[in-house]
């Protein structure tokens, strides 16, 4: 008796009346809940309410001032999982860890994760109050959190992601069961989207610990996290969950792919950003700087694909001083699913062009399945040809085999070329721990997709195509998913720094060739074209092009001779 | 008086009777040289003969590259080749040059814009390879692509829809 009368000391009056129990002390505060809670009910995407009547833990909404608070952090949850269907959360639960909280009465479910101790909370900014009275309970979410303050607002363009994955840190704290299904709600898609790069490296780290258990739950989460985003962040997050997943699952993609669609894939990716423009007239420069004085070149095309480098070489040959040098291609491909010779089409198509600007053309095709089955021999090297070889994109797939990339430079050795022109992915994506692969990946894609995203806007009537769009990010897609999913001798997307590749290299025999100011500026101005031009930088390092977007590069050309 | 003003305009009736800018093709070659695409593309409209003249490639080899000197050597079999100094205009030279005026609106010297411009012509002829490339003998580009407009070229969609003069 005493003690009850002790706890309804200082309550309001006319709340009591209603049942609800508010000590006066304490009305600023629950007003500002009030509003908190408003604003967050109204800006649930989903049909998030519906979740609220769900089977849920039951505490005494009489209590208003606690009761907001649960219901505040109960719309505004930290990444939890729909568990409905999970046999396993039997035995344990994910939440987050609090951190000096002072409302700390509830049960605290707090579990064997890895989660970063500075996950964010979502404070409802009470934007427009209220004056209505809160609706007539429903069950309240059984989930009550105090959190910190989201710190200070970071830039959509995921930049915030080398401060946010230093701060990860792993606690280990133990698990105590809970009854009842607890779903998400989204609101505010700034702290999500920090909260979703915190999933994904979770549940990275996860997988990297084999307890898929959990990488599963993460998972899922991801998956509800990402929709909640826009533009580029979505896309990446989707496709990495999807990548995780496989992993998890795993449900390996097919390998090999089909080079016909891969080949689309890729024309698609040619025309929508500047990457393997670049790439192509940058390399372009620096054989035809080799090629000069030369009157029979034989250039070998290790990435033939469709031919689309090839062209403007044979331009810039047919208009120097002196005329056009005979011209012999040798390309290498990769066996085609159907029966058509696809290389020969190619060439001939390639032929054709070089009839019409009147240079001597030679060509022929080799079906490879892997560069390492080439022998210097079959390229039947004539005397007094100047050789060069090229390579986009195609080297660091022979890392996936050891020793392949060795033979394959002995090789290159074999035919002295004059120029070996290399561009490759400036990243590494090769490392032995799996979650460093996929922290740097997560840092690389996101920045190509960044800079994908501003090729469709900006000009005029939108003329890189959605379809264009779709069909390039499918096609960085497929890389993602080949590096975070796959292992050994499948994971041929296992790109490497262009201080790595120097390293090889100089270790092979070969010594670099400078890349002359000519091709600096063509890279310069054929970027200055683009819609997204002024994210795009070229830079000159020691001799080689890198192309970055903003202050991240992305791919680098480089030139080497036998030394 | 009176008389003195007749006589007068009588006198200029007969002039301009007498003069038609179209009996001297030579000068109206030169004139039309003289004019950029747009006012070109006006001139078209006037008559046939206009319309004929305008077509006529050499008229645009000296668009493209009138500021250029010298103008680059044995580039016009293969321009004409791939289709032409027009096309090479309008698909390439000029989106080119006005983006890249866009990006140099700080005001460069003319000393400066000679050498850049055969950068970028030299650019635009790559592009134009390309684009014959893609367009004619990889028919399309890509497959499965609906191209509304046959002049757009897939891998050049990053440059402005060029008029089709």
């Amino acid at each position: 008796m005493w003690s009850c009368e002790a706890e309804d000391a200082g309550v309001d009056e006319l709340f009591a009346v209603l049942g609800y129990k508010v000590k006066s002390s304490d009305m600023a505060e629950v007003a500002q809940k009030i509003e908190q809670l408003e604003e967050v009910m109204g800006s649930v995407q989903q049909d998030g309410l519906s979740q609220l009547a769900s089977e849920t833990v039951h505490y005494n909404p009489s209590d208003l001032s606690s009761w907001l608070e649960s219901m505040i952090s109960g719309l505004n949850p930290m990444p939890e999982f729909d568990s409905s269907s999970d046999p396993f959360l039997e035995s344990s639960t994910i939440t987050t860890i609090d951190n000096g909280s002072s409302v700390n009465s509830r049960a605290q479910m707090v579990a064997d994760s890895d989660f970063g101790s500075d996950l964010i909370s979502i404070p409802g900014k009470a934007i427009y109050p209220r004056t209505q009275p809160p609706a007539p309970p429903p069950q309240p979410q059984p989930q009550p959190q105090q959190q910190q303050q989201p710190p200070a607002k970071k830039p959509k363009t995921l930049s915030y992601l080398g401060n946010s994955v230093a701060n990860l840190q792993s606690e280990r704290v133990f698990a105590r069961p809970v009854e009842s299904t607890r779903s998400v709600v989204l609101v505010d898609s700034q702290e999500n989207g920090i909260r979703l790069v915190h999933t994904l490296m979770a549940c990275a780290e996860a997988v990297q610990q084999e307890n898929f258990k959990l990488a599963e739950a993460l998972v899922k989460n991801v998956g509800f996290l990402a929709v909640s985003q826009a533009g580029a962040m979505r896309k990446v997050a989707t496709y990495f969950a999807e990548a995780l997943a496989r992993r998890i699952y795993r449900l390996y993609p097919t390998n090999p792919q089909d080079p016909a669609f891969t080949d689309l894939l890729q024309m698609h990716f040619y025309e929508t950003c500047p990457y393997l423009k670049f790439a192509h007239f940058t390399a372009n420069q620096a054989i035809l700087e080799a090629f000069a004085g030369k009157n029979r070149v034989h250039v070998i095309d290790f990435s033939m694909k469709q031919g689309m480098q090839w062209p403007a070489l044979l331009q810039a040959l047919a208009l120097r001083p002196g005329g056009p040098p005979s011209f012999r291609l040798t390309g290498i491909g990769p066996p085609s699913n159907d029966n058509t010779d696809h290389l020969q089409e190619v060439g001939w198509k390639l032929a054709k062009f070089a009839e019409t600007i009147n240079v001597e053309f030679e060509y022929r095709g080799f079906v490879a399945t892997s560069l390492a089955d080439l022998n210097a021999a079959m390229f039947d090297i004539r005397e007094g040809e100047t050789v060069a070889v090229n390579s986009i994109f195609e080297l660091h797939q022979l890392l996936a085999r050891p020793g392949a990339i060795e033979k394959v430079l002995q090789v290159v050795r074999e035919l002295k070329p004059e120029i070996l022109t290399v561009v490759e992915q400036e990243a590494n994506h090769n490392g032995n721990v799996f979650l460093e692969r996929f922290t740097e990946s997560l840092h690389y894609y996101s920045t190509l997709f960044d800079s994908l995203e501003s090729c469709g806007a900006g000009n005029c009537d939108a003329l890189v195509s959605d379809q264009d769009k779709v069909m390039s990010e499918v096609y960085l897609g497929r890389q993602i998913c080949n590096v975070v999913a796959c292992e050994g001798v499948d994971r041929i997307e296992r790109h490497e720094t262009l201080t790595q590749w120097r390293v090889r290299f100089g270790s092979a025999g070969f010594g670099p060739v400078h890349l002359g100011s000519n091709a600096y500026k063509q890279a310069s101005m054929l970027l200055a074209l683009f819609a997204g031009g002024d994210g795009y930088r070229v830079e000159e390092n020691n001799g080689c092009l890198m192309l970055g977007w903003h202050t991240r590069t992305l791919i680098a050309t480089s030139a080497w001779k036998l030394s | 008086m009176v008389q003195l003003n007749e006589i007068v305009d009588n006198a200029k009736a007969e002039k301009r009777a007498k003069f038609c800018i179209n009996d001297h093709m030579d000068v109206l070659i030169e004139i039309l040289k003289r004019l950029d695409d747009r006012s070109i593309g006006v001139a078209a409209c006037v008559c046939r003969l206009w319309c004929a003249l305008t077509r006529n490639d050499a008229l645009w080899e000296h668009l493209c590259f009138r500021h250029l000197s010298p103008p680059p050597q044995g580039v016009r079999t293969v321009v004409v080749a791939l289709g032409g100094y027009r096309r090479l205009y309008t698909v390439c030279v000029k989106p080119v040059l006005s983006r890249l005026e866009k990006m140099r609106a700080g005001g460069a010297a003319e000393w400066e814009r000679r050498v850049w411009t055969r950068h970028e012509v030299e650019l635009s002829l790559s592009l134009f390879c390309v684009d014959y490339y893609e367009r004619v003998l990889l028919g399309g580009g890509g497959g499965g692509r609906v191209s509304g407009d046959a002049a757009a070229p897939s891998s050049l969609m990053f440059l402005c829809k060029a008029v089709n003069v």
